[in-house]
């Protein structure tokens, strides 16, 4: 007799770093259906960005995600200035896209140690974390903050690549690309996170396009779409570079896509430092941005980041609203769920390399200018009693 | 003959008794903490003590500070007896397990049996108190480490009957003295040896076959609703079970005390038994975990077989 | 850049001939790589299945938003590095869409999410249940909507508990 059972997972559980909710149905070890419940981590960002003014919201944008806080902006000055028809200093461009990278490369060795993590290879996570450090250093070295970079203004970048910088980043990229060789070569030989990654959370290449999939995710099932190659921006019409794509469909496709990704970012950073333009790193914008209708387009680590912007003659935006890869891969994510094992559950929603707190930001409430009033603790307690008595 | 009598009480409480075995269980658990995250590239305990010596039995004294909550719907009698169980299960067979010399406090015709029983208790009373718990997590988990024996005992059991065949003997001790004359064991039968390790991770709950606390799926697993003074009982329960794991391939394997004269019998049982508890550091640094079914098929296409293989071999091999 | 202006044309006339001229209200090619359609919504699934037949398979995502002239949802489809966003136009009073979910089965978050901020009903959706909001979210409050200020929402939960 078979009985299907259901399972929640999360919004606290340790397998997710934030706070999402899945439902899953399952029967035996095996996934019939899940239905993700998204929200926890919403905190009203879309409608609080149309309250403030485009240098306040340079702010706000930074702070949608604690990893890809450069993505974001990166994508919304392109947005402004696309929009106030400004053109950036070369150098500026060039600066943004070495951050970028840099950020790539962060965000992958991140990635790797969660992954690790998650099929319990403790030794792993802990040495991809020990060389993320390298990489969080010059990111200090070169914009003073190690995650917050808060390099981007509208109209440039807020600070320069002296020479002494610039060696210091390519020596410390030289060792994080060979320590991501080592890596790539320790997940394609090593049994037990082989017998852990292939033929799990596949994802087929049709289904990968049907369902609108970005990023890694996407390039690990075989579709070569990336939108640093396909719609450039900053330097990267400039830069060479390779797309990577891997065809095995799983998880452990995505591992080598995201291991050989680093490897590329290396390059492009090191071509980017010996090509880099000499001029000014900024320009002076307008504070009042007039009419007009944009799609800003940038590849996240995470994959594609779209922002839109209305912007209606003020100086504040009429309507901004952001996309982060995380939702558009998670209809993907079901899809891989159901048919796998309960063991599986982990890896696979790791596999995507999510962040929540991206994916949740839309509208709401807590933001206000002139008072704080969210809930209080005590509030929110007794509220959450109350709730669950009708439960 | 009151003497006689203070001594062995003594030796029960004290050397080397219950005092002795929980400072061991302390001691191994810092040199497997430290050891691991040597070869993880990290620091490990380092505050508490010379080299962070005394950090597990700091943690200990928290754990015993801290709050202990029983769930509403636990069983609330099983719930507080499956500390004490496993903290007193390990403690028995350790008894089993000479130290000293080549005789152990406790020993007759059939110990062995008695230690391996007590092994499949110990995971008996691991699923009660995830049962009892009611959390789901610890069901799962209960119910994992069940399966999870389901597998590894037979290969083990078989494998350990390897000694016991050869020395004509189901008493440990007895084993060991056979050893102080013959050649150990691991040098007959190694195969033997790499499969009573092998289960003893899994026995272990250690990577790569911590399935039952997979920390990403089942958050503690079986330990989730413990708290306060049950989980410092349980985790010192923990350590206990290491010191039998590797007391015991000590024992069947490298012959317990015996060795050479100029250091005391003791001092080579310490050794070995370092040697042992390393073996089973180091095996938890290199691997992912396994998911339950690929552990279930491992064992059943390849530990029995070879198992049995190793039992073929004793007999047709004359040492 | 000519010969690229000549293909973005070929586009649009296509699309002008499948759902006929007087239902594509608008177009715009602001730079390379955008272009900018404005569709009555009761052609918008037969636009829609005539760009991913022409290889705009990869939908962005939906936005949706309110102005001074009603609500209005953009469709952001993309074919490699080519970005065609389809605006249709939504009444305030009756906010029904047909969905798209047939066609693009990706859109099924994004769809509940313009439902969930703006209102807008897609017809056809296999399920509208509350996504990112709060499961006790009072009905009818439409965050992104102009008329929810951050006063106005504060007032209406304060009341609520």
């Amino acid at each position: 007799m078979s009985s299907i059972i259901k399972i929640p997972f999360g919004p606290q559980h340790p397998a997710l770093k934030e706070p999402e909710n899945f439902m899953f149905k399952v029967d035996g070890e095996y996934v019939v259906d899940v239905t993700p419940r998204i929200g926890y981590a919403h905190r009203g960002i879309e409608k609080a960005l149309e309250d403030r003014t485009y240098i306040q919201d340079l702010y706000l944008i930074e702070r949608i995600c604690g990893i890809c806080s450069h993505a974001h902006t990166t994508c919304y000055t392109q947005a402004v200035e696309e929009a106030l028809k400004v053109d950036v200093p070369p150098r500026a461009k060039y600066i943004r896209t070495i951050v970028t990278e840099l950020e790539r490369i962060h965000n992958h060795y991140f990635w790797l140690g969660i992954v690790a993590h998650e099929i319990g290879f403790e030794t792993l996570f802990m040495y991809t974390w020990r060389d993320r450090e390298i990489v969080m250093d010059l990111l200090e070295l070169l914009s003073g903050n190690r995650v917050q970079y808060a390099m981007n203004m509208i109209g440039g970048v807020r600070r320069d690549i002296t020479p002494e910088i610039s060696s210091k980043i390519m020596k410390g990229v030289k060792v994080l690309g060979e320590r991501m060789k080592y890596y790539k070569k320790i997940c394609s030989d090593d049994k037990t996170i082989l017998a852990r990654s292939v033929n799990v959370g596949i994802l087929k290449t049709k289904d990968a396009i049907s369902l609108c999939a970005v990023g890694p995710t996407l390039r690990a099932s075989n579709v070569k779409r990336d939108v640093r190659a396909d719609d450039p921006y900053a330097a990267y019409d400039e830069i060479p570079f390779h797309v990577v794509t891997y065809d095995g469909c799983d998880v452990a496709s995505r591992i080598a896509t995201r291991c050989d990704e680093v490897i590329e970012s290396v390059e492009i950073i090191r071509y980017a430092l010996e090509h880099l333009p000499t001029g000014s790193i900024e320009v002076i914008v307008s504070r009042v941005v007039p009419p007009a209708e944009i799609i800003s387009r940038v590849e996240a680590p995470r994959g594609e980041n779209l922002h839109y912007l209305r912007s209606n003659g003020t100086d504040k935006p009429s309507r901004y609203k952001v996309r982060s890869p995380t939702l558009a891969n998670l209809t993907a994510l079901c899809k891989m769920l159901i048919g796998g094992y309960i063991a599986d559950i982990p890896i696979v929603i790791a596999g995507i390399d999510p962040c929540f707190c991206c994916m949740d930001r839309l509208t709401f409430v807590d933001i206000n200018n002139d008072e704080t009033w969210g809930w209080e603790g005590e509030k929110l307690r007794r509220y959450g009693i109350k709730w669950y008595k009708k439960q | 003959m009151v003497q006689e009598a203070i001594i062995s009480l003594l030796q029960i409480v004290i050397f080397p008794g219950f005092l002795f075995l929980i400072l061991a269980a302390f001691f191994y658990e810092w040199v497997d903490r430290k050891f691991v995250a040597r070869l993880q590239n990290r620091y490990g305990p380092l505050h508490t003590g010379p080299r962070g010596l005394l950090q597990p039995f700091a943690d200990f004294l928290k754990l015993l500070s801290k709050e202990d909550i029983i769930p509403y719907a636990a069983d609330k009698l099983l719930f507080s007896a499956v500390p004490i169980f496993l903290l007193s299960l390990p403690l028995t067979a350790l008894f089993c397990i000479p130290i000293i010399n080549s005789t152990a406090l406790i020993s007759f015709e059939g110990d062995l049996i008695l230690v391996i029983f007590i092994t499949t208790i110990i995971v008996i009373s691991v699923f009660i108190g995830a049962w009892s718990s009611t959390n789901r997590f610890s069901t799962v988990g209960g119910m994992r480490a069940c399966l999870q024996m389901l597998g590894y005992e037979i290969p083990m059991t078989i494998a350990m009957a390897g000694p016991a065949i050869v020395a004509k003997t189901l008493s440990i001790s007895k084993i060991v003295q056979w050893q102080t004359t013959g050649l150990w064991f691991i040098l007959t039968q190694p195969l033997g040896f790499i499969i009573v390790t092998i289960c003893f991770l899994a026995e272990l709950q250690k990577i790569p076959f911590d399935i039952p606390k997979a920390e990403t799926e089942v958050v503690a697993g079986w330990l989730t609703e413990f708290s306060g003074k049950k989980l410092a009982l349980l985790r010192l329960a923990e350590d206990l079970e290491l010191v039998l794991a590797g007391s015991i391939m000590a024992s069947l394997y490298l012959g317990g005390p015996a060795g050479f004269s100029f250091m005391p019998p003791f001092v080579w049982f310490i050794i070995k038994l370092t040697v042992c508890i390393l073996i089973l550091s180091n095996l938890r640094a290199l691997f992912a975990r396994f998911r339950i079914d690929q552990l279930m098929r491992g064992v059943w296409k390849y530990l029995t077989p070879l198992a049995l293989l190793q039992i073929i071999l004793v007999e047709l091999i004359p040492w | 850049m000519n010969s690229l202006s000549k293909d973005y044309q070929d586009i649009i006339e296509r699309l002008k001939k499948e759902i006929g001229s007087e239902n594509l209200i608008g177009y715009e090619i602001p730079r390379p790589r955008r272009i900018w359609f404005s569709v009555r919504k009761e052609k918008l699934v037969d636009a829609i299945t005539h760009l991913v037949g022409k290889g705009f398979v990869h939908l962005s995502t939906i936005t949706g938003l309110e102005d001074e002239n009603g609500l209005e949802v953009i469709y952001h489809l993309n074919r490699k590095g080519l970005e065609a966003s389809l605006k249709v136009e939504v009444p305030v009073k009756q906010p029904v869409l047909p969905t798209i979910t047939p066609i693009i089965p990706g859109a099924i978050l994004y769809e509940r999410e313009v439902h969930e901020l703006l209102g807008v009903v897609f017809s056809g959706h296999p399920n509208l249940s509350l996504l990112i909001l709060p499961e006790d979210w009072p009905k009818g409050v439409y965050p992104l909507r102009k008329k929810w200020t951050h006063k106005e929402i504060k007032k209406k939960l304060s009341r609520r508990t």
